[in-house]
């Protein structure tokens, strides 16, 4: 809003107390030094103090929410600078994702959200809630997942994000250009949309060279332990001897592939590539027993996100890029420098 | 020295027991309730022998089935010992992973010497399953809810304590000389030393559960505690050092894996609460407490193991693993309980 | 008459309000038999876990041998060759005979370390002590209790208990689950024990097993000790009257008996019945 607004209305505020609810608008930082205490109070607290924004995102025990966290962290700085708040709501696990993620959507509504961020995970369950965001006249942001196409569909503004099946289509071309034939993509969560289109996009980019890729799924008696998932790809690498590079879903499986790769000594013949990144991850590259990462870069989704709706809100910025996509970056020997220092701040 | 005298004589035990003739060893074997188990691992064996093919059979594949077993063994057997005690953790996987980002803060991320951060790891597990049975014995509620409880609480704090510390959720290690080579190697690139580990709490805890007198107190607490307590054993003692032993063997896990990996995440070990579980009842040990033995829980992880990674060996779509484990686990239930049926009505013969 | 093995004065417990047992005095001498009869919630059972060490008395003194005596845990109560048989024998059906037999004080060999039970002694002495008492089916120490009947059960629980110094043994409710001959078997058991100079606290509903085998009987009726008499003081009626608490049912009887006089002879009405009743219920 403009500057000549703020001091219209503060102004009003010091003369009328009487109007304060009605005009205590932008600036608390203004209105608390013209107004007394109590009255900041009300501003603040009324929510109307600044950008309110409401961010619905993972479970932040895993490695890469956290980071998407972080981001939305980093930008909500801006908003507070502002009198914003930036409130991150997530859900305690992923075993009904859909539903709980809807319930989270239509907290941030009830709550005097501002501004509604949130990733489409599964647009039956979700779609539903982010329309009612709509119909409030409340501005939304889709970020993460779900692509353009559903943030048009339920009438966001854009879309923040990578998208799995790109990013998969990068990797297989990136896969292609190194001469790879035949590509096992690990998948350890079998029936996730976002697991399979990374899988499927991975299968197309390397089909484009005249390459081929299956996918390995494995059973959840195997999730989060390593050493189950670093046998069963052992295993798939001895059966089948045509096999030249693994890919993995997520960086803990990356690792538990880079020692199956080891232990069947096949560190020659097959290469390990990865979506998503952390230190480990990087520093195998470095080391050169890791061929690549696939980067989605989940610092800027969060970042991004929150800098958007608080400037939309805020001024009315939209930006011409339309998805605004943040991945697929592709890491490896070349850029592994800079990414290094980018994970030791806690970012990438 | 002085020679010494020594009769060896056989002793003459004035036995009033007739001994059983040896022809009688099949049908002893068909007595005990373990046999089952037995079948059950022989014939996984067989069918991914056939389906798997050489490389099932191979170093490699045998180093496959073998890793994961030893690090489910190493739970499952404390968690075994628990069951025949009448009890049940559920808090293990939460245990794995906070010793794994105990282990990984401590001598990863502030950089101090490995052994201290394993000393800790370990530490953090005793006080852990000191504390269910503390509550357990304490409370009288149940240990199910105790220890799932427990299992969240920890998982809880272990994410919340990693992320204000670290910022992050998995964090990297290089343990270095010796602990790599005491935890977490790969002998012949292959098997880890983790088989080691699984032979020696195989070892331990079979002598006390078969030959000392303790094993016999786990197995009467089990079998009816108010008698139990009547015959004057520490019951509440007794349970609580087995929680310390389960959570103790969840923590070596974690403290493994992490060396093995040089990394620690916060989501890891959570697939150990039930495999462990179903380990230990594919190996005949009693749901509810008084029967189990070391044995059984180690034929009941290998079958598991075998099933789990050797479908990857056969070929076929991994998709159908969990539907196998599925059918292994009723239809071992279902075979435990006849033999345990047929140990139970064995009466001999002749009335005197 | 010997001295008594074990003396209470005045032994009361109560959980917080509740008062279960009032002022019990009993004394138990060796090579006899005490009959412990009562109706359910008489306060046997707590009785019971009061001798045996599972509840400390709220009030009252214990004498064993002429000694004062407190038992804090039934480790305590078993010191002072105190042991309690429950009603399935409290032996453990997925046991060996030999390790059941040896529970709490198992037999070991060895030194250090390699101290190991004795399986072999342990199956052994289980296997004589059990064939002591009349038990001839039972040949191996190894078989699982689970596949002995229930009279055996009580044979292996009797057994373990003399064999390990118990001069007092309670049992509670050793013949309930149990068949006739069973039940036989199982009150000869007892008279073996008594003729060592055990001495045998016996509860039990039923007044022809207490008959058979009894010296002494000592009936409770909610929580005080409402008889105490020696073998032949009291007719079978009488006993079956008292454990069916026939006192309190003779004087409503009397009751009954007086309103009908009083109302020419009409009976009185169930309600009115209920009231009578309630007016006689004894004052705790």
């Amino acid at each position: 809003m403009s500057t000549k607004r703020t001091w219209v209305r503060t102004g009003l505020a010091t003369m009328a107390a009487a109007t304060l609810l009605l005009v205590s608008a932008c600036n608390s930082g203004s209105s608390s030094s013209t107004g007394t205490d109590d009255e900041a109070t009300t501003a603040s607290g009324g929510g109307a103090g600044g950008v309110d924004i409401y961010v619905v995102g993972g479970k932040s025990d895993d490695p890469f929410w956290s980071r998407v966290k972080r981001g939305a962290e980093d930008a909500a700085k801006v908003a507070e600078s502002t009198g914003g708040s930036v409130t991150w709501l997530g859900p305690q696990n992923y075993d009904n994702l859909g539903p709980d993620a809807a319930k989270l959507i239509d907290t941030a509504v009830s709550n005097g959200a501002d501004v509604v961020v949130g990733p489409d995970w599964v647009p039956e369950a979700e779609d539903a809630a982010f329309k009612r965001v709509v119909d409030k006249g409340i501005p939304l942001f889709i970020y993460n997942s779900g692509g353009l196409e559903a943030a048009d569909s339920v009438g966001a503004l854009n879309y923040i994000g990578s998208d799995d099946h790109e990013a998969g289509v990068a990797g297989g071309e990136y896969l292609g250009e190194q001469g790879v034939q035949h590509v096992l993509c690990v998948n350890t969560l079998p029936g996730a949309a976002n697991s399979e289109a990374r899988c499927a996009g991975l299968a197309e980019g390397v089909e484009g060279s005249g390459g081929e890729a299956e996918q390995l799924p494995m059973p959840s008696s195997s999730f989060g332990n390593p050493t189950a998932v670093s046998q069963g790809i052992k295993a798939a690498l001895l059966k089948d001897d045509t096999v030249d590079a693994v890919v993995t879903i997520g960086t803990g499986d990356a690792d538990a592939a880079a020692s199956a790769i080891e232990q069947a000594e096949l560190g020659d013949r097959v290469s390990l590539g990865t979506f998503d990144l952390d230190e480990t991850q990087l520093s195998r590259i470095k080391d050169g027993t890791q061929l690549f990462a696939i980067d989605q870069q989940p610092y800027m989704q969060g970042y991004l996100a929150v800098s958007m709706a608080n400037s939309y809100v805020l001024y009315g910025i939209e930006l011409p890029q339309r998805p605004l996509l943040t991945g697929p970056a592709i890491i490896d020997g070349s850029n592994v420098e800079s990414a290094i220092a980018g994970a030791e701040a806690g970012v990438r | 020295m002085a020679p010494v005298h020594t009769s060896t004589a056989p002793a003459s035990d004035g036995a009033t027991v007739p001994s059983e003739s040896r022809g009688a060893a099949l049908g002893n074997l068909v007595r005990r309730p373990e046999t089952g188990a037995l079948i059950g691992t022989l014939s996984v064996f067989v069918f991914f022998a056939i389906f798997g093919g050489s490389q099932f059979l191979s170093a490699g594949g045998t180093a496959s089935w073998l890793n994961v077993a030893a690090e489910l063994g190493i739970i499952a057997i404390p968690v075994g010992l628990l069951m025949i005690s009448g009890e049940l953790d559920l808090s293990v996987g939460s245990v794995l992973a906070s010793s794994s980002m105990t282990l990984a803060i401590v001598s990863g991320h502030w950089g101090a010497p490995v052994g201290l951060g394993i000393l800790l790891a370990l530490g953090l597990g005793l006080l852990t399953g000191f504390l269910n049975g503390l509550l357990v014995t304490r409370t009288g509620v149940p240990s199910f809810v105790v220890t799932l409880a427990t299992n969240f609480g920890l998982a809880g704090l272990t994410l919340g304590l990693s992320r204000v510390i670290t910022g992050t959720t998995s964090v990297a290690i290089d343990p270095g000389s010796p602990a790599k080579e005491l935890f977490g190697t790969l002998l012949a690139n292959k098997f880890e030393v983790a088989i080691f580990w699984w032979i020696g709490v195989v070892l331990v805890v079979g002598w006390m559960l078969h030959a000392s007198r303790y094993g016999n107190w786990i197995l009467a607490v089990g079998g009816d505690t108010v008698s139990a307590r009547a015959t004057g054993i520490p019951v509440p003692k007794v349970k609580i050092a087995l929680f310390m032993g389960s959570a103790l063997g969840a923590a070596l896990v974690g403290v493994i894996q992490t060396l093995l990996y040089n990394s620690a995440q916060v989501a890891n070990g959570q697939a150990f609460v039930f495999n462990s579980i179903i380990a230990v009842v594919i190996g005949g040990v009693l749901l509810t407490g008084g029967y189990g033995s070391v044995v059984g829980v180690v034929l009941g992880t290998l079958t598991f193991a075998i099933v789990q990674q050797g479908i990857y060996y056969t070929g076929w779509n991994s998709d159908w693993a969990s539907l196998i484990l599925g059918i292994l686990l009723l239809a071992a239930v279902l075979m435990n309980n006849t033999f345990r049926k047929m140990a139970l009505s064995y009466a001999p013969k002749r009335k005197a | 008459m010997s001295e008594p093995l074990l003396k209470l004065t005045d032994v009361s417990k109560s959980y917080g309000a509740t008062a279960v047992l009032h002022d019990i005095s009993l004394e138990v001498r060796p090579g006899e038999v005490l009959c412990l009869l009562g109706d359910n919630g008489a306060g046997k059972s707590t009785l019971i876990k009061v001798l045996s060490g599972f509840h400390e008395p709220t009030s009252g003194t214990f004498e064993v041998d002429g000694k004062p005596a407190t038992f804090k845990s039934p480790r305590d109560a078993g010191e002072h060759g105190i042991a309690c048989v429950h009603q399935f024998g409290g032996t453990f059906p997925l046991m060996s005979i030999g390790r059941s037999f040896f529970v709490g004080a198992e037999p070991t060999k060895g030194w250090g370390p390699l101290r190991r039970f004795d399986r072999k002694f342990a199956g052994e002495v289980a296997v004589r002590e059990i064939r002591a008492l009349g038990i001839t089916r039972v040949t191996d120490g190894d078989r699982l209790v689970g596949g002995l009947s229930g009279g055996e059960r009580q044979a292996l629980a009797i057994g373990r208990a003399v064999y390990f110094g118990a001069n007092v043994l309670i049992l509670d409710e050793p013949t309930a689950a149990l068949g006739v001959k069973e039940a036989a078997h199982v009150l000869r058991i007892i008279m073996q024990a008594r003729q060592k100079g055990i001495a045998v606290i016996l509860v039990t509903h039923n007044v022809t097993h207490a008959m058979a085998v009894g010296d002494h009987f000592a009936v409770l009726i909610r929580g005080t000790l409402a008889a105490d008499f020696r073998k032949g003081e009291r007719t079978r009626e009488e006993i079956t009257d008292l454990m069916a608490g026939g006192e309190a049912m003779a004087e409503l009887e009397a009751e009954i008996e007086a309103y009908q006089r009083e109302h020419a002879g009409q009976v009185p009405d169930p309600a009115e019945l209920e009231q009578l009743a309630d007016h006689q219920k004894p004052t705790a």
